[in-house]
């Protein structure tokens, strides 16, 4: 296989993904929070599929229906992730809804309720 | 009728229940009385089990057994023998006498009879169960309706001297859980199976093969029991938690907990001495040196209180210091006396605290400074008390005299012969709490009954009246029954005290055990008693004769 | 006589008990005082008649053998048997009859003297408990018999000292006495303990395990002790702290001068005729003991001898009428214990005999007397008396005479007997000897201070009461606050007037039996007889002629009562008048006991209390209640501390779940795995 390099892959993966994480700890508006989670999510989806893509796995080379299942695997995963990613986005901003209903304000460091 | 044991022990519960259940009964004088049905009843049952007892063996009677978690071999076993048979009457009576005791005016009087009924249940729970987790269930159980009590019906203190009081006892029941499960977990290593019944634990302890590879282990798992018994006894230096909780409690609290440090007691009784020969051997000292230390210092405590409750409080710490004297002078005397001495101090402080809970009642305080003169106001009550206050400080024709009596006098015979690594001046320090107890109640008796009138007229000032005054003279009847005509009550404890005696002292194959043959009972309290010829240690000359006299053993008397 | 009917002696006054106490305020409306108080000595001098009855069987034998009369039992466990029995013999006998018959006199006496309490029946409620009591102690076979009587009379003395509860002394000085016998109780249960050791460790058999009835237990005493003779005495030693406790020795008689402020009646029966002799009554009981350990007996002599002098001395810095006979009681109680230290136990009884009469005699007089005088007790505001009440004069002369040993009165032989055992005897060793010359010395002391009494009371130049500030009269109705001078006066007309029948009757009787008493008892020898029969099982038959003692006798009573007139004839002398800082500083020393008692106070009473008051609030508050409360605020401050993680901000949060992640990851990816793939 010619082309790009499966580290590339990986290396973009984990660029967006210390992106998102930077950016969840330093942002303080959950949209721009939620916006990271998501980058984060789509890091680890370039991730799975560029395993997958690439079969790297040792265990499985030389077999061709485990190579077609480990790809099918990734795959899978990716779906899985992104089913996930859209429910969480849904239910997040819902209650970023009914929070800036309460209190006008979506600071999250006004947010300490939970303080004990 | 042959009443079965578990009638009697989850009946006051079933009270608990129905009274609850009866919610259009809605006066306080109904609820009160039928609260006072309840406890009758439950006293009535437990006449009519005990009726059938047999005082010549040292057996479980009216044993009862279901299977309850059987791979962990955790049954619900019941039962009871001479030990447990007194402290159930005593159970039964305080908590009937607390009934008719409260006043009516309190508030929410049927969720306080509720607790006080649930709480009798836990009490005869404990005192009937066989089995280790059953046991630790009940013990603990006691502690959630005491708990509320206090707290809902306190005085100013309240939630804080609930709190402590339930803490601090937990955390001891900790060290007394982790105990059990060691305990069970031997018997498993020793014979294979899991079991937390005592009758089969004790029986392998007897055999010797329990504990043949274990001596180590065996101190460490006494003491973890025993820390536990510890703090409810209570013995120095776990006993904080009573100042506060007695002060603090309804009227009902202290004479429960009179009931209740009867459970530590009992737990020493029951558990650490058949079950841990060897340690409680080798750890006499220490305990008599515990109840030697708590019978001075809480006579001094109590010296220095002006709040009447705290002195019965701390003078509770002094009496129990006796059945811990009694109990770990490992003679046979001794043990009586201490066993004895649960009941009759039981008796003596519920007297005490219904006589001041009604000063309390009539005047919201319990300070001695308050009163004074309240003899020549209230003649009947300054009668009951002085009654009451002799039966405390041990005079001869009172209970408190002859428990107080067998016990020193058995912690000096084994001290003076030097056995168990004992020595006489425990009893003899000992001897000088019975001083400072006349100190600190006839001191106390002379600041509110004596000296000018302090007081001015009033209804509240009135005498009690003789309806009111029932009670104490229930009590003050047992006071004297006991003191002179204590052979009632021993023989129904002679036999299974001395069983337990000779499960701590004898030898490795020669202890008795629960699971022996009703034939072989009469041989084995009649055993050749091992303290049996050994004079007094002269200088540094010691001689053993174990001929076998007459001594400590009575041919004549029968044992049915 | 059936010796059973000791049930009835002593089931008698406890009815009179009962009846007074539970029925007798109701009674006092119905019937009236006197009727109550004829109901009150009847069960008294009905036990007195029974006990004559079974005397007289006694004496009928030529040797007494006792009986013992079982009853139900008491304590009976594997081991040891305590049944409820008595023993019928010369000893218990005597008692039976010391404490009824002097015993009804006192009641009846008591019913004129108490006539105006308004709590009659509960001052015979509790005579009548304490006169049931004393005979337990006596009658009861077994040593916890005993115990049982000598805790109920120290209950009733407690009862009784605090009368007139209402005056924070008396109840007070009640406390006093109920606690210093509680040391001695404790040293006596110690002793009863060691019996028990010795005797079942020596392996002896004992009769039915009755390991302390007197019948079982001595004989295998004996038998024990003669093997070991050191624990003998221990056991003395143990047996005669109790005696002292109860019979007020040195150092534990502080209780008995403050136990003056009960009714006189009752110092009269309590701490002079009857209960304080039960440690006299305890050593003849147990002279076993004593017999077999020379050392104990001569401990015993020397306290005796020691508590005679101190006593006697003390009593000359006393104004208080009472307070001479308190103190004059414990000097005599000193003469008895120095018998039974030199082996003469029956001579110690014998001086209980006659003291009992004498002293009640003189306790009684001197009610009569305080009760003429509207309460004053200070003997300097007396003077002159014998004019005005003739009676209880003659009486107490006769008592005064017999004290103080003159010859042919009572004393004069008992104490001939005590202080010729004392000193023909070498049982106790040196001591004893010493401690008979003491006693002599003593006696001539006792004449003295005796000889003071009377001449301050009856004789004298003037008349010093008249001096008193007048004061009005009241009503006694109401009761009574305390029987010390509130300083009545008798000025005018009111003079002092001779008391009633009820009161003198029994004064008459205890002056013949105090005059007669040792001729009739043949000078002691028959009652040596009567008592010890057979001699002494150790010691047998002591000596007690010492040439020339009688001699020193006559002169140590005269010259006593020859300096006490000499000194007082005048009256009260300027260096002992109202005026205190004119006295000699040895007479304010005496009267302060030599500063003993307040020695005893500061560091014991207040001592303790500060330890208590310590122990509490150091040792209980601070340390033991201090841990407990410590770990709560320590487990409080620790989740405080803990608690600034939780801070609320959800970024913080999102960094330490982030940071734990990567180290979990981490961790398992290169700690875990570092061995291979």
């Amino acid at each position: 296989m010619s082309g790009v390099p499966l580290a590339a892959y990986l290396a973009l993966g984990l660029f967006m993904f210390m992106t998102g994480v930077v950016g969840v700890v330093i942002r303080r508006s959950p949209i721009v929070i939620f916006m990271c989670i998501e980058l984060m999510l789509n890091a680890v989806n370039l991730t799975f599929l560029a395993f997958a893509r690439y079969q790297f796995s040792p265990m499985v080379a030389g077999n061709s229906f485990r190579e077609g299942q480990s790809a099918m695997a990734g795959q899978m995963m990716v779906i899985f992730v992104m089913a996930v990613a859209a429910a969480e986005v849904a239910v997040g901003l819902g209650i970023i809804m009914a929070i800036f209903r309460l209190r006008e304000n979506i600071d999250i460091d006004e947010m300490n309720l939970l303080k004990g | 009728m042959n009443v079965p044991l578990s009638a009697l022990i989850w009946f006051p519960a079933l009270g608990a229940l129905i009274l609850q259940l009866l919610g259009f009964v809605n006066k306080s004088k109904d609820i009160k009385s039928i609260a006072v049905l309840f406890t009758t009843v439950a006293l009535g049952l437990n006449l009519a089990v005990l009726s059938k007892s047999n005082s010549g063996t040292y057996l479980f009677q009216a044993v009862e057994s279901v299977s309850w978690i059987e791979n962990l071999g955790i049954r619900y076993l019941v039962g009871y023998d001479g030990i447990s048979f007194w402290l159930t009457v005593l159970t039964t009576l305080m908590t009937l006498i607390i009934v008719v005791a409260t006043p009516e005016t309190t508030k929410n009087l049927r969720g306080f009879f509720g607790l006080v009924l649930l709480l009798e249940t836990a009490m005869l729970g404990s005192f009937c169960a066989l089995d280790l987790v059953l046991f630790f269930s009940f013990f603990e159980l006691t502690l959630i309706p005491m708990f509320f009590l206090v707290s809902l019906w306190g005085g100013p203190n309240r939630n804080k001297a609930a709190a402590k009081f339930v803490i601090y006892t937990f955390a001891g029941s900790i060290f007394m859980l982790v105990g059990i499960v060691a305990l069970a977990l031997q018997h498993q290593k020793v014979t294979g199976q899991l079991d937390f019944s005592i009758i089969n634990i004790q029986a392998s302890v007897a055999s010797g093969k329990f504990w043949a590879n274990a001596i180590q282990a065996q101190t460490f798992i006494f003491w973890a029991l025993a820390l536990g018994f510890m703090v409810k006894t209570p013995a120095f230096p776990f006993h904080s938690w009573i100042g506060d909780t007695y002060a603090e409690s309804p009227t009902a609290g202290p004479i429960l907990s009179s009931v209740m440090v009867k459970m530590g007691s009992y737990g020493f009784l029951r558990f650490c001495l058949p079950l841990f020969p060897e340690a409680v051997q080798s750890q006499a000292p220490v305990f008599m040196a515990i109840a030697t230390i708590g019978i001075l210092y809480g006579a001094l405590v109590a010296i220095a209180q002006t709040d009447m409750r705290r002195m019965i409080a701390y003078s509770s710490l002094s009496h129990m210091g006796f059945v811990l004297l009694g109990i770990f002078s490992l003679s046979y005397k001794g043990m009586i006396g201490g066993s004895f001495q649960q009941f009759s101090h039981g008796i003596t402080t519920g007297l005490l605290v219904l006589l001041v809970g009604y000063l309390v009642e009539k005047h919201g305080t319990a300070d001695m400074n308050a009163f004074g003169g309240l003899k020549a106001k209230m003649p009947l009550f300054a009668g009951l008390f002085l009654l009451g206050m002799l039966g405390s400080v041990g005079l001869p024709t009172t209970n408190g005299f002859i428990g107080e009596f067998l016990a020193l006098m058995g912690a000096y015979e084994t001290g003076a012969r030097g056995l168990f690594g004992l020595s006489p001046g425990f009893a003899i320090a000992s001897g000088l709490g019975v001083v400072l107890g006349a100190v600190y109640l006839f001191v106390m008796f002379q600041k509110v009954f004596y000296g000018p009138v302090k007081v001015t007229e009033g209804p509240d000032w009135q005498d009690i009246p003789v309806g009111k005054a029932l009670p104490a003279f229930v009590l003050v009847f047992f006071v004297f029954v006991g003191g002179l005509y204590p052979n009632l009550f021993f023989g129904q404890m002679e036999a299974s005290t001395q069983a337990t005696r000779l499960m701590a002292i004898s030898e490795a194959t020669k202890r008795p055990s629960w699971k022996d043959k009703p034939e072989e009972v009469t041989i084995r309290v009649a055993l050749e008693d091992p303290m049996q010829g050994q004079y007094i240690r002269t200088g540094s000359e010691r001689l053993i004769s174990s001929s076998r006299l007459h001594g400590n053993v009575d041919e004549k008397r029968e044992i049915r | 006589m059936d010796n059973n009917a000791v049930w009835l002696i002593i089931l008698l006054p406890i009815l009179g008990f009962l009846i007074q106490g539970l029925a007798g305020p109701s009674l006092q409306r119905k019937i009236g005082k006197k009727a109550l108080g004829v109901l009150a000595v009847l069960p008294i001098a009905a036990s007195f008649v029974l006990g004559l009855m079974l005397t007289q069987g006694l004496a009928s034998q030529e040797h007494a053998e006792a009986v013992i009369v079982s009853g139900g039992s008491w304590i009976n466990i594997m081991g040891l048997n305590i049944p409820f029995e008595w023993v019928v013999d010369p000893l218990s006998m005597t008692m039976v009859l010391i404490i009824t018959g002097v015993g009804a006199l006192i009641h009846l006496y008591s019913t004129a003297y108490m006539a105006e309490e308004k709590d009659f029946s509960r001052f015979f409620a509790y005579l009548n408990l304490f006169v049931a009591a004393m005979l337990v102690l006596v009658l009861g076979n077994n040593l916890p018999l005993l115990f049982i009587g000598w805790e109920g009379v120290g209950l009733c003395s407690y009862l009784l000292i605090g009368f007139w509860y209402t005056d924070t002394a008396n109840t007070k000085a009640a406390n006093k006495a109920f606690i210093v016998n509680r040391v001695g109780d404790w040293s006596l249960m110690l002793g009863l303990f060691l019996i028990v050791v010795v005797i079942s460790g020596a392996n002896i058999p004992v009769e039915d395990n009755r390991y302390l009835s007197y019948d079982a237990m001595l004989p295998a005493l004996t038998t024990a002790l003669k093997a070991n003779p050191a624990m003998a005495t221990a056991i003395a030693l143990l047996l005669f702290g109790g005696a002292a406790g109860k019979s007020a020795q040195f150092p534990l008689y502080v209780w008995l001068p403050d136990a003056m402020a009960g009714p006189t009646p009752v110092s009269a029966l309590i701490h002079a005729a009857t209960m304080v002799t039960s440690g006299v009554v305890l050593l003849n009981r147990m002279n076993i003991v004593f017999q077999l350990s020379p050392t104990a007996s001569a401990v015993v002599c020397a306290v005796g001898a020691f508590t005679a002098l101190f006593a006697a001395i003390i009593a000359f810095g006393q104004t208080d009428i009472k307070k001479v006979l308190a103190y004059s009681t414990v000097s005599q109680l000193g003469f008895m214990f120095i018998a039974c230290g030199a082996g003469a136990y029956w001579a110690g009884m014998f001086h209980v005999t006659t003291h009992a009469f004498f002293k009640a005699l003189l306790f009684l007089g001197a009610g009569a007397v305080i009760h003429a005088m509207s309460h004053e007790q200070d003997m300097r505001h007396y003077g002159k008396l014998a004019k005005y009440l003739p009676i209880t004069f003659g009486t107490m002369m006769v008592g005064t005479l017999a004290i103080a040993g003159v010859p042919g009165l009572s004393g004069f032989y008992s104490k001939e007997a005590i202080l010729g055992s004392a000193i023909a005897n070498s049982h106790a060793g040196q001591l004893s000897a010493i401690s008979g010359w003491v006693g002599l010395g003593v006696a001539a002391l006792t004449a003295m201070y005796m000889g003071r009494l009377a001449m301050l009371t009856f004789f004298g130049k003037e008349e010093r009461w008249r001096k008193l500030p007048v004061a009005e009269h009241h009503d006694h109705e109401e009761g009574h606050d305390d029987d010390h001078g509130h300083g009545h006066a008798l000025t005018g007309d009111h003079k002092p007037k001779e008391v009633p029948v009820s009161m003198w009757l029994p004064l008459v009787v205890l002056a013949v039996l105090s005059a007669g008493a040792g001729l009739i008892l043949n000078e002691g020898k028959r009652f040596e007889h009567w008592l010890y029969p057979s001699g002494l099982s150790q010691l047998g038959e002591l000596k007690h002629e010492v040439p020339n003692l009688e001699i020193y006798s006559y002169i140590a009573a005269g010259l006593g009562l020859l300096a006490g007139v000499l000194v007082y004839i005048g009256g009260l002398p300027a260096k002992e008048g109202l005026d205190e800082t004119k006295w000699a500083r040895w007479r304010s020393a005496a009267a302060n006991q030599f500063g003993f008692d307040a020695l005893m106070t500061n560091l014991f009473a207040e001592g303790g209390r500060d330890v208590a008051i310590g122990t509490s609030s150091f040792l209980e508050d601070q340390v033991i209640d201090g841990a407990v409360e410590g770990s709560a605020s320590g487990t409080r401050n620790f989740g405080g501390w803990l608690q600034q993680i939780q801070t609320g901000a959800v970024r913080l949060y999102a960094m330490l779940m982030l940071l734990g992640g990567v180290g979990f990851v981490g961790y398992f990816l290169f700690i875990v795995n570092r061995g291979g793939k």
